[in-house]
């Protein structure tokens, strides 16, 4: 089997207090089945425990679950914490229950993709794979 | 190239525990992982013999489900508690699968209350299943830990493979994680660990069974003998090790038995560090030399073709001749690129 | 395994008896008719000589093993009860939107609660940055509770509370409003959820590890046995369990797992099963496979009968009786074409109803994006009323039961879930299966395999895999206001500077010190609670010396 050429390894997290991780579940799933080295960091995270753990584990990319409504708030402290850190060469992304409206809110503050329920596993994975630019 | 591994190691030196040191530290991680038998190149900037070097390395290994990751949580956690500028690095290894490459890493969310500390440096490793290079890719990590100031690296991974219990033997120590409750645990242990294991411990002393376990495995260890060396596979090849057998009961999730085995840790480091260090030299020279040959082997592998295995199966040839006129061709493949 | 009494009967002797039971009870109409105007009779049977198996798997509605259901008249008697869940934002609004329910014809009333409150941090918690009010009403202090129910008379409603790690402290809050109001606790009826296994399974709002949890779980049995007993005080929740990916039957196999731990659990405390079994009530999805449904809960029936006739020796018959809520699936609700999710819900209401189910939840069909607008929560009601009184199914008992398919289904759904409690007992029980991370693993598991199905089209979403349309008809949402967090951060505030300081400390302590004994916790906590400690400090307390949970994976 290849070795990868590409950094392809993503941290998937859920900030904030919502527990319902089927979702960031099924796509580190998926994204392990394309050959993605996924970062798991669980439920309950704060927005420093993902950045800081990001920034350890050399990811190519942060994904964001969320589904409490939180996350104009949740988005906004990873990007901000980023630039902090000087990392906001870190792609972030993100799913959940994020109503249309403010998608466009999210983009503008800087996040590069927002997959809504019923996502396509393909179009996640063809996503992602135009995020990462890293080299290893 | 060149000189972005300068200016990476330049950075990570720069002992000021900051980010740019940080991030300069997991990128070298990540090359050193893609490209492990770039180590050595290291050396030109920082030499073999200043390179700072942790005094433990700790393996953790075991069965799944044993609690390796509460146990090297509650470690982690106790090294701390000792000495408050301790830098701790945790490496954790997690099989990657066989049929897409990828993996996922999960042994982090039973740390996360370390994320945020800034002593403490955790790295998750997909085991990729490569032969030869993995326990390199490891040292080589291990080695960036090392020169941000790690004293101790908890190597944490999954005793189900051979891959794994390579990455175990890069420790001074290794330890053997068994649970309660799971079957026989004992006979869920991947060949060779009963004898790489300097350490056994039996986790969730305070559930049903444990007490069972614990003589049982005793037993069990009491029928190895003596003098028997490790297995050619960890990277202790030839070296007769001491007897240890050391069994004990933790609850890494109560905490009890913990400050116990930090103890007894401490004291090995102060007793054997300094050979250690002396094996650590042998493991390295050990992991490039079977770099070099799976580099050799990569080679070969590319100049192969159905003609040469032909002429073995026609009987006009000898695998050793094939294998001599193999080398001479990719020889002069490589001077000629 | 045979009922002996029972099948010692011939079928026509039960259906005598039978009918005599019901001919003494009240029914909802006089008669009972089709649209077309037949007559509908309470239950149908086998024609005669099809006898055998009946008496045995079926038997009669409110009889062992209770397959057609638990009580004898069923809907005929009376309708499940029509409950809503809601609560958003303030408890000003929530009290707002209960009374508006309360005149559309509600029968009882549903309080969510946002992160924060089930997680026991009050809004001032660094943690609690952007979940204020997002997913169910804020409460911090019993002030909030009062607002919450302000004009809302306690011993004329039925109030569910889907609370969990924190249920102790808000069952409290709400026995003390109730006080206020000079009801005493004896006459309170509602349910609170308190079931912290599926928290660490399916839904993560866990607080301390399971042990302790357990602890406080039997503390507020017995508390409730003496002082409550009205209310039901606990929701053992299959619905969360679903919405995580599982299978129908991995559904009710877990659950009953679940069940028999708590029951194990109080046991050990002291309690006998009979005083505290008939209070234990259940709470499961309705998806949109309309007749694997109907078999789930027939099959979630007849199972838990056995388990605690046979396994747990209980003589009271109500201890035999699954009572279960249900909720449409939220899971299966789409974003994309919003309104096919009336549909969904219509069909999983009904088979709710054919299941069963003693009180029913029906989504709104803009669940998929946010929390429900008040014009989608009307719908989803009427939904209900709709099935009730135009259908017709609720003229008669258990109408499925006898069709060849539902009855295998039925056996079948039984089986699988004995199996999954063997499995989870050959592990050591639910807690280790927890630790150890497997059931959680089941569940990804089937999640991944569904989620596989509808990618490669071997599973088809209406709108999503299937049948799109490429415009996309905007849908008004419900936006909460952003003042919320501030209103609340002031009020707690207020309610902290206002209140008698020394006392709450007191309280605090005295929670920590019986947390670390074997006192039941609960009045330690109803003091706490009426001193105006906030829910943050009570179960900090307890974190002192129960410790938090930290996730298998």
């Amino acid at each position: 089997m290849l070795a990868p050429t590409k950094n392809r390894r993503v941290l998937i997290g859920k900030p904030g207090l919502d527990g319902h991780d089927r979702g960031a579940k099924y796509v580190a799933h998926v994204l392990r089945d394309a050959g993605f080295e996924v970062i798991y960091t669980g439920i309950r995270r704060t927005p420093e425990q993902i950045v800081e753990t990001a920034i350890q584990e050399d990811v190519a990319a942060i994904g964001l679950s969320l589904l409490s409504g939180a996350h104009i708030v949740m988005f906004g402290r990873v990007l901000e914490l980023l630039k902090e850190k000087g990392a906001e060469d870190i792609p972030v992304f993100g799913g959940g229950i994020i109503p249309q409206q403010d998608i466009a809110t999210l983009q503008e503050m800087g996040v590069a993709a927002v997959f809504t329920p019923g996502t396509s596993a393909q179009t996640i994975i063809e996503t992602l794979e135009q995020l990462i630019t890293r080299p290893a | 190239m060149q000189a972005m591994l300068g200016e990476l190691v330049q950075l990570a030196t720069s002992g000021s525990s900051d980010v740019r040191q940080i991030r300069a530290a997991a990128r070298l991680m990540s090359l050193l992982e893609q490209e492990p038998q770039r180590l050595p190149e290291l050396f030109r900037y920082v030499p073999r013999e200043a390179w700072p070097q942790p005094e433990l390395v700790l393996g953790i290994t075991g069965t799944p489900g044993s609690g390796k990751s509460t146990l090297t949580d509650a470690l982690v956690a106790e090294f701390r508690r000792r000495d408050a500028d301790r830098r701790i690095g945790v490496i954790a290894v997690d099989p990657s699968s066989p049929f897409s490459g990828g993996a996922i890493l999960g042994d982090r969310v039973r740390m996360m209350r370390h994320a945020t500390d800034s002593r403490i440096f955790i790295r998750s490793l997909a085991s990729r299943g490569h032969l030869g290079g993995l326990s390199l890719g490891t040292r080589g990590i291990l080695y960036i830990m090392g020169l941000i100031g790690c004293k101790t690296v908890l190597i944490e991974t999954v005793g189900v493979g051979q891959s794994e219990i390579e990455i175990a033997g890069v420790a001074d120590l290794v330890t053997v994680v068994l649970a309660p409750g799971y079957g026989d645990a004992i006979q869920m242990l991947k060949a060779g660990l009963l004898e790489a294991g300097d350490l056994f411990i039996i986790n969730k002393a305070d559930t049903e069974g444990a007490l069972q376990l614990y003589s049982a495995l005793t037993s069990t260890l009491n029928l190895i003998p003596a003098d028997e060396t490790a297995p050619k596979n960890i990277s202790r090849i030839g070296r007769k090790r001491p007897l240890r057998r050391d069994v004990r009961l933790v609850s890494a999730m109560e905490g009890t038995g913990i400050p116990e085995l930090v103890d007894v840790l401490e004291r090995h480091t102060i007793e054997e560090g300094a050979r250690w260090l002396a094996e650590r030299e042998t493991s390295l020279r050990d992991d490039v030399r079977r770099a070099v040959l799976e580099d050799a082997r990569r080679r070969i592998g590319s100049v192969i073709d159905d003609e040469h295995l032909d002429s073995i199966l026609r009987g006009d040839a000898a695998v050793a001749d094939i294998s001599r006129q193999l080398l001479e061709a990719a020889a002069d493949v490589s001077v000629n690129q | 395994m045979n009922d002996r009494a029972s099948t010692s009967r011939t079928l026509n002797e039960a259906k005598a008896q039978y009918e005599a039971e019901i001919a003494k009870m009240t029914t909802r109409k006089p008669e009972f008719a089709t649209a077309s105007g037949r007559a509908v009779a309470p239950l149908y049977l086998p024609s005669e000589g099809c006898e055998d198996e009946y008496m045995e798997k079926l038997g009669f509605p409110g009889q062992y093993p209770f397959t057609r259901g638990i009580q004898p008249t069923m809907y005929r008697g009376r309708l499940w009860t029509m409950r809503q869940y809601a609560g958003f934002a303030t408890a000003e609004e929530s009290n707002r939107r209960y009374k508006y329910l309360l005149n559309q014809g509600t029968t009882g009333l549903s309080v969510a609660f946002d992160l924060p409150t089930q997680i026991g941090y009050d809004s001032d918690h660094p943690m609690s940055m952007g979940e204020i009010g997002k997913v169910g009403v804020a409460i911090d202090t019993l002030a909030d509770m009062e607002a919450l129910f302000d004009g809302i008379p306690l011993d004329q409603v039925s109030t569910s509370m889907t609370i969990n790690a924190s249920a102790a402290v808000l069952l409290a809050m709400y026995i003390a409003v109730a006080e206020k109001q000079g009801i005493s606790p004896q006459i309170l009826k509602g349910t609170i959820q308190n079931d912290i296994l599926k928290e660490y399974i399916a839904r993560g709002t866990y607080i301390f590890p399971p042990r302790p949890s357990l602890r406080i779980i039997s503390d507020i049995f017995a508390f409730c046995t003496e002082h409550v007993p009205k209310w039901n005080t606990i929701s053992i929740s299959g619905y969360h369990i679903r919405e995580a990916g599982s299978t129908a039957g991995q559904e009710i196999g877990f659950t009953l797992a679940n069940a028999i731990t708590y029951i194990e659990a109080a046991i050990r405390a002291g309690l006998h099963v009979d005083q505290f079994a008939p209070r234990l009530a259940f709470f499961f999805a309705a998806h949109t496979d309309l007749l694997e449904e109907v078999a789930k809960f027939r099959a979630a029936r007849r199972l838990y009968a056995r388990i605690m006739r046979e396994r747990f020796k209980a003589e009271n018959p109500k201890s035999w009786m699954l009572r279960f809520h249900t909720q449409t699936g939220g899971v299966t609700l789409t974003a994309q074409q919003p309104d096919n999710n009336v549909v969904r819900v219509t069909i999983q209401a009904l088979a709710a109803v054919l299941g069963g189910t003693q009180s029913l939840h029906t989504n709104s069909r803009d669940e998929a994006l946010a929390l429900p607008s008040e014009e989608a929560v009307t719908v989803a009601l009427r939904t209900q009323q709709i099935i009730a009184h135009e259908s017709g199914v609720a003229n008669t008992i258990d109408p499925l039961g006898g069709s060849y398919y539902v009855e295998k289904l039925t056996d079948e759904l039984e089986a699988e879930a004995a199996d999954y409690i063997e499995k989870v007992e050959a592990l050591g029980g639910v807690i280790p299966a927890i630790e150890q991370g497997w059931i959680q693993r089941q569940i990804e598991e089937a999640a991944y395999r569904f989620g596989q199905e509808v990618e490669r089209g071997e599973r088809i979403i209406v709108g999503v895999n299937k049948f799109t349309s490429e415009a996309e008809t905007p849908i008004e949402l419900l936006k909460i206001d952003e003042n919320v967090e501030k209103d609340q951060l002031r009020k707690l505030k207020e309610v902290k500077e206002s209140r008698d300081n020394a006392l709450v400390k007191q309280h605090l302590k005295a929670i920590a010190d019986a947390a670390r004994g074997t006192d039941n916790l609960m009045p330690f906590i109803l003091d706490a609670v009426r001193a105006y400690a906030s829910i943050g400090e009570i179960c900090d307390s307890l974190r002192s010396v129960f410790g938090e949970y930290q996730e298998a994976f």
